[in-house]
């Protein structure tokens, strides 16, 4: 063991102590803030109080902009899911002209089409088809932003399930809604569950385009509502943020450690071609 | 119970290629019949042409007394396992067994019982609520021929299905599946590019190149008298030795040829191979290398001069133009 080692090796965990601290310390506010009597910014040993949930639940807008949240992502994550199944096979099994081309075309526009720069022309597309403050149309454009990425990722998903599998349940009878529903889908379901994870946590964080198109308070979602929440005075409110935190925080940890528990997000055993 | 009945058929894929050329064949009720071929040679297709997997171009495909051509893989009454036995990974042997009754609605019960039954007959006892990722190659193996044999199909169609075993199990394997064959009087059809595995298993076989037919007979009509040069070099462990005489050439095979005082080839002994009980010794005879079969310690040292003969019978003239059987 020389010194020099020693050194290094000190360096190494010193390291390591400040990236974990860097990790750490918003867990921990998120565990002590929601039911300290003085929240603050700082991360402190909290004077327990059950005020701040008292608080927030009196808040006008707080629960309803979860259970908003929840619709906005249930009918996203749905379309996305649902789609993306049924387009990522037809792609992995149609031999069509210009398929990659047009994977990688998809996959490239989507982040432009529902980004930023496009901003304007999806507000005006969505006024005039008379959808704004409107849960259902929102998802959908969340939905479209989410569907090409989806696609590309479950399509090697379905390329790798062997068309022995298919042609087997075919020679037994199997119409094309039993083939994918017997053999497809369970086949691939690691990668629908990891679809499903996906996009449900990328609408739930979704902010800019809830805030776009859901212009009624009471219509917008967890994500758009948090940047509203300040006191008479015009600062942070810091009653209710740490508890309206820690509450959006729950449906997604909640939901990965059900699907990872559930489904798994690993492959399916048993694969050989 | 049915024959199959090929006429005529053609499959031909989009890039242009005719995998299978015009062929016509008759199998027989309760035949177990090969298809044997080196890869590429169309054997394959016509057995997914045969299941409907694969549309015919040309022709018709008959089962019984049905006219099968243009129907969908599932009103054929055929069961087909797959070489790598597609074994639904996500279901346990007994779901795969019984999924032919599913998919038509049986009820889950008689499902069930279909499934204990079968899979008793087949060695799988015990092993239904397994998933086929946790089987022996072997059981694999029967479960998918379980899974076939559950569907009550008239025909049983097998994709190279010893190919993958390994040398031992595939022995084994070969045996029960004949055995299960003349149990169920089934007609059977298989795939394959190992010649000892069609001799060993088939009634018929029909040996195919590009497309067609080469030769159709019993095992021992294909060993004995290949109708052509490419069948001759193409069945029997050891390469039939083909010398070209005149306008003929000589096909005998190392197996039949002896040593004797006088005879068809005389040579310098170069190499000698040892195959266990046999050994196979290649003699130089000039611009040509003969190879004959000895019983084991009867090989000659390397150097020596032998010649060799064999019974008129086993010695086969073939046209040097057409490579056709001539006597």
């Amino acid at each position: 063991m020389s010194p020099l080692w020693m050194v290094r090796r000190i360096g190494f965990y010193v390291l390591i102590a400040v990236v974990l601290v860097f990790f750490a310390v918003p867990m921990l506010w998120l565990a002590s803030a929601p039911f300290d009597a003085k929240p603050g910014l700082g991360l402190r040993w909290p004077d327990w109080t059950p005020a701040n949930v008292a608080a927030t639940f009196d808040h006008p807008y707080a629960l309803t902009s979860l259970m908003n949240s929840l619709v906005l992502c249930a009918i996203a994550t749905a379309v996305t899911t649902v789609l993306a199944a049924l387009a990522a096979y037809a792609l992995s099994r149609v031999r069509i002209p210009g398929r990659d081309l047009l994977l990688y075309l998809l996959l490239l526009l989507s982040s432009v089409v529902t980004g930023t720069a496009a901003m304007v022309p999806i507000f005006v597309m969505m006024l005039q088809l008379g959808l704004i403050n409107s849960q259902f149309g929102t998802a959908l454009v969340i939905a479209g932003g989410m569907l090409p990425a989806a696609i590309f990722i479950l399509k090697d998903f379905m390329d790798a399930v062997p068309r022995s599998y298919e042609e087997s349940a075919r020679v037994f009878g199997a119409s094309p809604r039993q083939v994918l529903g017997h053999v497809v889908l369970p086949v691939a379901r690691p990668g629908v569950a990891t679809i499903f994870v996906w996009a449900f946590v990328n609408a739930w964080g979704n902010f800019l385009l809830p805030f776009l198109l859901l212009r009624d308070v009471g219509q917008q979602p967890a994500a758009v509502l948090l940047r509203t929440l300040y006191d008479e005075g015009g600062s942070a409110n810091l009653r209710v943020i740490p508890v309206f935190s820690l509450l959006y925080s729950i449906p997604v940890v909640v939901l990965y450690l059900f699907v990872s528990k559930r489904y798994g997000f690993r492959f399916h055993g048993g694969i050989k071609s | 119970m049915a024959g199959i009945t090929i006429a005529g058929l053609s499959t031909v894929y989009p890039n242009g290629v005719r995998a299978v050329d015009s062929l016509d064949l008759d199998v027989l009720d309760g035949e177990l019949f090969a298809l044997l071929g080196p890869s590429g040679c169309g054997k394959t297709t016509l057995l997914r042409t045969i299941a409907g997997l694969e549309g015919a171009s040309e022709g018709a495909v008959g089962i019984g007394a049905r006219d099968v051509t243009r129907l969908p893989p599932g009103d054929r009454r055929v069961a087909m396992v797959f070489q790598d036995y597609a074994l639904f990974p996500h279901m346990t042997v007994g779901e795969n067994i019984a999924y032919p009754l599913r998919v038509r609605g049986v009820a889950k019960s008689v499902r069930q019982d279909t499934a204990v039954r079968t899979a008793d007959g087949l060695r799988l006892g015990g092993l239904l609520d397994r998933r086929p990722g946790q089987l022996s190659g072997g059981q694999q193996q029967r479960a998918a021929l379980a899974r076939a044999v559950a569907a009550s199909a008239e025909v049983l169609l097998l994709d190279e299905p010893l190919s993958n075993l390994d040398a031992r199990l595939r022995l084994e394997a070969r045996t029960f599946l004949k055995k299960l064959q003349r149990e169920l009087e089934l007609t059977t059809v298989f795939v394959t590019h190992d010649q000892a595995e069609a001799l060993a298993l088939a009634d018929r076989i029909a040996v195919m190149d590009a497309g067609r037919i080469r030769q159709l007979g019993t095992p021992r009509e294909v060993f004995q008298r290949p109708a052509d040069t490419f069948v001759a070099n193409f069945i029997g462990s050891t390469p039939m030795n083909l010398v070209p005489r005149g306008s003929e050439i000589i096909g005998v095979r190392p197996e039949y040829l002896t040593p004797a005082a006088e005879g068809l080839f005389t040579g310098c002994v170069s190499i000698v191979e040892n195959l266990g009980v046999t050994s196979l010794v290649t003699l130089d005879c000039g611009e040509d290398q003969i190879g004959y079969v000895v019983p084991e310690d009867h090989e000659p040292a390397v150097g020596t001069t032998v010649t060799v003969d064999a019974p008129a019978a086993r010695v086969l003239r073939y046209d040097k133009e057409t490579g056709l059987l001539v006597r």
